[in-house]
Order: structure tokens, then sequence, then C-alpha cells
């Protein structure tokens, strides 16, 4: 069974580089673990809910004025999907900072409200907005391989090795408008003193000029639509087929399943993170790539509550569309208290604001989230699991009253928890992070991506949101089509 | 600077600091390592049989110390395993809730108590033919149905019909080992005083424990000590508090007449749960139809009659088609029908799932002749 290229996994990333090959024409084949596709971009039921896992926001679609690149991509492939505005409703709380703050209305709402707060906010942030915009414009001519970028982006240069606080800081932002943009990070999942500005400027970029948006169908239905067109263009998907090595016969890679059967193409391209495939696929040594995996820091992992209350949102008051609570509004700060099991950053999202069909007449779905760091589930074994599980939900859930002061406990009609084991065991990712290896330091998007051709390993790539451009489904999805952009660029000139 | 020298700079930094990194294999996580040992399937041996009364016995299982399973996953009171038998050559697998406590997972331990169905295939293979020593390999732990202390109310009323006994027993377990902090009353019904499941041990709990009670009552038969009939309002009626939680396990008529009962005690929707039992659906008139299963890499034509699930044609068949839960639920089975038309009998289907026809085999009927993509 021969094909042009194996994709494995059938997240973000996989469909997105299955169906830029499949619309290249190249024979291309997914083989996916689990029984549906999306990795966690996907949906599961209890009783008459669906919950989303993971996808809320869709970044860099942007709107009819603003075509952001996934809409562009979305549209290439005719996926026909449904989306809707995701208006700024957000509700930002740190108990530090004894900081409370509704972000309501339009961007320049905020930018007033921030000048009440901080004097100065409104003038440079004005001023930093064409500075996002240059950014972005350098970024997207870095990607189609333009190379005296000096001349036109000089503010890309010249912040290419800058930190987020110190350019910020350089833009004259004052420090406590910085901290407040900051919950942005969450996003990212690294503090801003380790994260390169570019790629800060990046997600601002695309969170201000692109407004993200929600889908009006449920997640699965993303990823199901990205199938049916994969197969309409001639590509093939194998669900159930968990691969346990890929390795080399002469001029081809071999992909092995766990039931010994064996697929062979040119070129495999994983949906998985590089860490993954070096440790569980493969038997081969690549030293440099191995180094680069051992320098990395992982990025956090979390508990996830997913909620069926049995009212409206009116009727609980959930006004917001999303909630945050920091311990302290600086993010190195609160960092910090994610080594802990015991501590919550809380952060929830309520999908029934900007899409009524989120759940049924007269109820609401409400998911609350908080992110843990490094081996803060280390005690976790599996004479404790489901009790730690379930104490930890219901801190998550008491802490998310008091903060907001809205009743939630006696309205629950379906709970479900997921701890970094489900999300480790569902997708494969490492440490069940949810941002892959942390953008930080010296290995931002940005340092991935300038050093991308060196550090390339021969007939095999990375997609998804461990790879290239870091986490996020516009970034997982972009980095199939990117990846595969070159291969077939490659493949054709040879 | 040149900004050509800038990138240079940047990409050198890169490369320096990751040379100076151990260039072996990345190392697993703890978390990484855990995952590891998670299985879909599990290696068990049969190391104790019980007769509870004369067509139910309790099965302990053990984890295989010499298989590539040598410790079992841990569960919540109220979960289901599958076991997986094969009988005359056909692969086939059912769902039992677990019946021991909690804590016994943690040293390896899952028990299960099955009640002869009358001409069913595995129940009377497992209560017959099964012997201590034989291997067994069984599902993880799976299924929704229990207790939360998050969701729930502290007065939990369960109510069991024969052999929905078992999850209770389970729950009845953790409560007595801490695990909960809740009361537990749980309403059992069974025919007769011989039909009653863990009599020895209902008794003991009932002596020496406050807050988990079993209330039993006879259908058929009037006993001393023993409540007689089908439950009503008056035999609930003290145990009821302001606040309530139901858990009900049973067939389909005791849920039906539980819930006319539990409508006069004004239980809202949201605190009453049900385990789904079992699959029922009788046609009109036998018609054998046409089966073609789509794998892989290859085809199969089998055929499958419209009063047995598309799952039980397959089994028939040998064809080794996923199942778990095998009442429609967990979507463990999920095919893709390609053509004809099934019944599907309470599967929880995705909208975005039965728009892009999905079915679950384990609770799909055949309607007419059938194509299924079955990715094995």
């Amino acid at each position: 069974m021969n094909y042009d290229y194996i994709v494995v996994g059938a997240g973000m990333g996989g469909l997105g580089a299955a169906l830029n090959l499949a619309f290249n024409n190249k024979k291309v084949l997914v083989l996916e673990k689990n029984s549906l596709p999306g990795g966690v971009v996907t949906t599961f039921k209890r009783g008459r809910f669906e919950f989303d896992v993971a996808l809320y926001d869709l970044m860099d679609y942007g709107n009819d004025e603003h075509v952001g690149s996934l809409q562009r991509l979305f549209n290439k492939y005719n996926l026909g999907v449904e989306v809707k505005p995701i208006p700024y409703n957000i509700r930002i709380k740190s108990i530090d900072d004894n900081f409370d703050e509704v972000i309501k209305g339009e961007i320049d709402d905020w930018i007033l409200r921030l000048e009440e707060l901080y004097r100065g906010s409104m003038s440079t942030f004005r001023s930093l907005l064409p500075v996002l915009k240059e950014i972005h414009e350098a970024l997207m001519a870095l990607k189609k391989g333009r190379k005296n970028l000096e001349k036109d982006f000089p503010n890309f240069i010249k912040y290419l090795d800058y930190n987020a606080i110190d350019a910020l800081v350089d833009l004259n932002i004052p420090s406590k408008t910085i901290n407040v943009l900051g919950y942005l990070w969450m996003e990212i999942g690294s503090p801003l003193k380790k994260l390169n500005f570019i790629d800060f400027a990046e997600c601002l970029y695309k969170y201000i000029f692109k407004r993200p948006v929600g889908l009006a169908n449920k997640n699965i239905d993303l990823a199901l639509k990205m199938v049916n067109r994969l197969e309409e263009l001639g590509g093939k998907i194998y669900y159930r087929s968990l691969v346990v090595e890929i390795r080399d016969n002469n001029d081809k890679k071999e992909v092995v399943l766990s039931d010994g059967t064996i697929y062979k193409a040119k070129e495999v391209i994983c949906d998985l993170s590089e860490r993954y495939v070096l440790k569980n696929l493969i038997k081969k040594d690549y030293p440099e790539a191995q180094a680069k995996e051992n320098a990395r820091t992982l990025s956090m992992n979390g508990l996830v509550v997913y909620l069926g209350l049995n009212k409206s949102y009116q009727d609980l008051r959930l006004y917001n569309y999303r909630y945050y609570q920091f311990q302290n509004l600086n993010s190195v700060t609160n960092i910090k208290s994610m080594k802990k099991l015991s501590h919550h950053t809380i952060e929830a999202i309520v999908p029934n604001i900007i899409n009524e069909n989120a759940s049924p007449k007269n109820t609401t779905i409400l998911v609350l989230k908080t992110l843990y760091l490094n081996d803060a589930w280390n005690g976790v074994n599996k004479d404790n699991y489901y009790q730690i599980k379930e104490t930890l939900a219901n801190e998550l859930i008491e802490e998310f009253e008091q903060a907001f002061n809205i009743d939630i406990k006696e309205y629950i009609e379906e709970i479900d928890i997921a701890t970094p084991f489900t999300f480790a065991r569902y997708t494969n990712s490492i440490n069940g992070c949810m941002f892959g290896a942390m953008r930080l330091g010296y290995d931002n998007s940005i340092h991935r991506l300038l050093s991308y051709e060196d550090e390339r390993i021969l007939h095999l790539s990375f997609v998804g949101g461990s790879s290239l451009l870091g986490s996020g489904v516009d970034n997982a999805f972009y980095s199939g089509y990117y990846i595969t952009e070159k291969l077939l660029n490659e493949r054709g000139e040879d | 600077m040149e900004a050509v020298d800038k990138m240079e700079k940047i990409k050198k930094e890169r490369k320096d600091i990751i040379a100076s990194f151990s260039k072996k294999k990345p190392v697993d996580t703890y978390i990484d390592k855990e995952v590891r040992n998670m299985r879909d399937l599990y290696h068990t041996v049969i190391t104790d049989i019980y007769e509870e009364t004369k067509d139910v016995k309790t099965f302990t299982l053990m984890a295989d110390k010499d298989s590539s399973t040598p410790h079992l996953a841990p569960f919540k009171a109220g979960q289901y395993i599958t076991i997986h038998v094969t009988i005359d050559s056909m692969p086939v697998t059912r769902a039992y809730s677990l019946s021991s406590a909690p804590a016994f997972a943690n040293k390896d331990i899952y028990k299960i108590t099955i009640k002869r169905v009358e001409n069913g295939l595995v129940s009377n293979y497992m209560l017959d033919q099964v012997k201590v020593g034989d291997k067994m390999v069984v599902s993880k732990p799976a299924g929704e149905f229990g207790y939360s202390f998050i969701r729930d109310e502290d007065n939990v009323i369960a109510i069991a019909g024969g052999s929905g006994i078992t999850p209770f027993m389970s729950l009845a377990n953790a409560i007595l080992d801490g695990v909960y902090n809740c009361n537990l009353t749980v309403f059992y019904s069974v025919k007769t005083y011989e039909d009653i499941i863990f009599k020895k041990e209902i008794e003991e709990i009932n002596k020496k424990n406050k807050n988990v009670k079993f209330v039993i009552t006879l259908t058929r038969e009037e006993k001393d000590g023993y409540l007689h009939g089908h439950f009503n309002k008056e035999m609930l009626e003290s145990y009821i508090k302001e606040f309530n939680t139901v858990l009900m396990c049973g067939p389909k008529e005791l849920y039906k007449a539980m819930n006319e009962i539990l409508n006069d005690f004004n239980i809202p929707r949201k605190s009453v749960h049900y385990e789904n039992f079992f699959v029922q659906y009788e046609p009109e008139e036998k018609i054998e139809y046409k089966l073609k299963v789509v794998m892989k890499d290859k085809t199969q034509e089998i055929t499958c009659n419209n009063d047995e699930t598309l799952l039980v044609a397959m089994e028939r068949a040998s064809i080794k088609a996923p199942s778990l839960c095998r009442v429609g639920e967990c979507g463990y089975c999920r095919s893709i029908l390609l053509s004809g038309k099934v019944k599907m009998i309470g599967a929880a289907l995705k909208k975005a799932e039965a728009e892009n026809d999905y079915i679950h085999p384990c609770v799909s009927f055949p309607d007419s002749d059938i194509v299924l993509k079955l990715d094995i």
C-alpha cells in the first residue's frame, strides 16, 4: 500500500496538511487512532448536552473586511464553515491587583477605559497598532520566503530579539496596561517576560484586527467537514489506526500500525509533537532533533470542567462570554502559582453568549479551565486519581462562584472533568500539555521559523499545535498548509 | 545591526543552546509513563467464582501478572467493564457493571456479577463453562453512571431491579470506604427471597451502618422482614428529603413505574440518572438482509437478521468489530452507513455524527441491505 504522503493524526494540523496535499492531487492517507477526526477539536455528549472539548475562539479567521488566513484556506477548500462573530465581552479579575473590569463593546471603548484606568494608555496603544500590523506583514513576507525585510519592516527587525514586556515598555505602554493586555498570554501559555514580542504581537494583531469567531456548529462538525472535503478530493482517512513505528526502508518511509499493518510513502507528516515521535515511534537516533527536544520547556497542562446547567445564562447571571481570575496580572508572577495543584487561575467560557444553539433551550454550558506547570500532577496515581480530580474540579467551581458571585452548583445537570491524563491519552500530547513546547527564550515560533530549514529531518515533517507556529487552531491548521506547501514546492523542483 | 546579521545571530544562539543539551532520546514524563500503562484492554485471570443465587454468579478477576497489563485501571462506582470471550469461534463481548468496591482496583481486582439470561449466549457460557484459573480479556472501565459529589445531593436514592443491583453494591462499598460522604438508600426489587443477590453482604451492611441502607421488596413472595409488591409512594416516602439524587438501574418498566412515583415527590429532572440496561427491539416480521462490511483493506459480505444488531451479525461472522457499552451510549463502535436503512434504538449520536451518516452498530437493526464502513 503505497502513498505519496502519509499523515499521522487527524488533528487540525494533520487535516490541514492532508487537505492541501489532496487539493494538489497527491495520493494521501491519514491515519487516526481515534474513531473520529479533529484531535482536541472534538465534541462529546452527556445527557442532552454536547460539549466542545477545546475550540471556542477561532483566531485568524477574520470577517469580510479583514479576511484571516484561516478563512482564506477554508474558502480555498470550500469547506462551508459557518461562523459567528465574538464580541468583546470579557470579565477579568486579579486578586493581588484588586482588579475587576469588563471588556465590552468595541476596541475603542476598551482603550478609553484603559486610559481612564492608566493614563497614557490611549496614545501609546494607538501607536502600537501600526507596529502590530507591520510585524504581521513582515511575518507573512518571511513565510513567503522574502529575504530583505529590513527595508519595509524596520520594527520587525528591531523587535526580533525583544521579549513582550521589554518591547511594550520600549513602546511606552504603561506597565499596568501591559499587565492587563497580558491576559492574552493564556492563549499562548508563555510568561510575557520570556515570550518573544514578534509572537505576542502576531497574537495581539489577530485578536484586534481579525476578531476571533466562534463556530455556528460543534467542534466535531468542523473536523467532519474537513474529512468530507478531503475524501471528495481523493484523500483517504483510516480511523482506529494507531501508529506504533515509523521507519526507513530503502527510499521509502514505512508506517506501522499496532495490528502490524504497514503503509508506505515517500514523505510522512506527523500531527504529533516531535518529541512524541522521536521518543515513541522512531528507533533510529536523530541526535540534533533529540537535543532540540531535550532543550525545550514543556507548556502547561490543565484541568477542564465541562458543566451542563439547567437554567438559561440570563437566569444564572452569566452575562460575560469569558471570565478570568488571576492571582496576579503579571504573568511571570501568576505562572509561579501554577506549580501547585491547590491553586487555580480560572478561565471560564459561556458559549451560549455567542451561540444560542450551544445547548438546549433554558440550559447553559459553562466550561472552567485551570492550568498547571511542570510536574504538578506527579503525586497523582491510580489510587487517588478520581478523588483528586473531583476535589480539584469542585474547588475550581467554588472559586468561580466566589470570584464572580454567581451560583452554579445547584444547577449542574451534567459534569465531566478532563485532566492532563485525559488529554495525553486522547491525543498523545506530551505530559498532557495544552500548548506543546512552551514558546519562550530561543524557542518562540519566530525562532522555529527562522531555523526550520536547518533543523529538518529528511522526509519527516511535523505539523499541528506542537509544531512550528505554536498552539491554537489557526496555527495548527496553517502549519499543515505551510509545511506541505514547502514540500510540494521542493518536489516540484525535483 | 543588519537584518541578515540579526537573524543569523538569533539562529546561532538557538543552535548553541540546543547543542548544550543531551543528544539522547527524550524520556517520558511522569504523566507519559502513567498513560503508557492505560490500555483499552486488560488481561485478567479468574480467581474466584461465587454463586450468589441459583442463576447469578460473581466472578473475581485479577490482573494477569504475566501479561502486558500487570495492573488494572481505577474506576468509579457505577462504571462497567466489557468482557471479551470467544464462543464457538465467535468473538463476542458483554458489558457488566463492576460490583466490587473501587478500592479493589488498587489491588488489581475487579468483580462482576452475572445473571443467567434465558437463551443468553454469554451469560450461559459464563455461568456454565468458565472456571477459576481461566484467562479473560476485559475493557478499561467505562460509563458515566454513578454518584458525583459535585453534581449530586447528599441524600441518594438508588433504585435497582434484579441484577441492576450490581453498580449499587460498588457504590455502597465506596461510601463505606469513605470515598463519598453521602447517605445511600438502595431500593431493591426482586421476585422472591431466593433471587436476592448479595444477601449476606446486604444484611451485614444494614446491621452495621447508618448511612448506607438496603430496602428490599419481593414482588412475587411474602416474607417476614421484607416488603411485598412493587415499590410505591408510601414505601419511599420516609426516605425522601428536601434535596435528593435518584440513581436507577434495571429494566425500562421499572424506570417508567418509578418516574410516576418520583413525580409526586417533585424531584427535578437533573437529579435523576439512569443506567442504560439493554436494548430491546422486536420486528413485526423476521427478515434476513445482506450486510457488506467495508473494512480498511478488505470487504466482507455477511447476512444480518432484522431482529439482531449489526454488531451481533458481525460477531456471528467472526468479524472483530469494536464494541464497549453495547447500548448505543459510548460511541466506541461508531461506523459509517454507506448505504441502506437501520432502526437505531437509543444511540447517543452527536448532531454532526447523525448528519454524516454515523451509526452505532451495537443498537442498529437492519431495515434493508446494508453497506457499512468500519475501519478495522
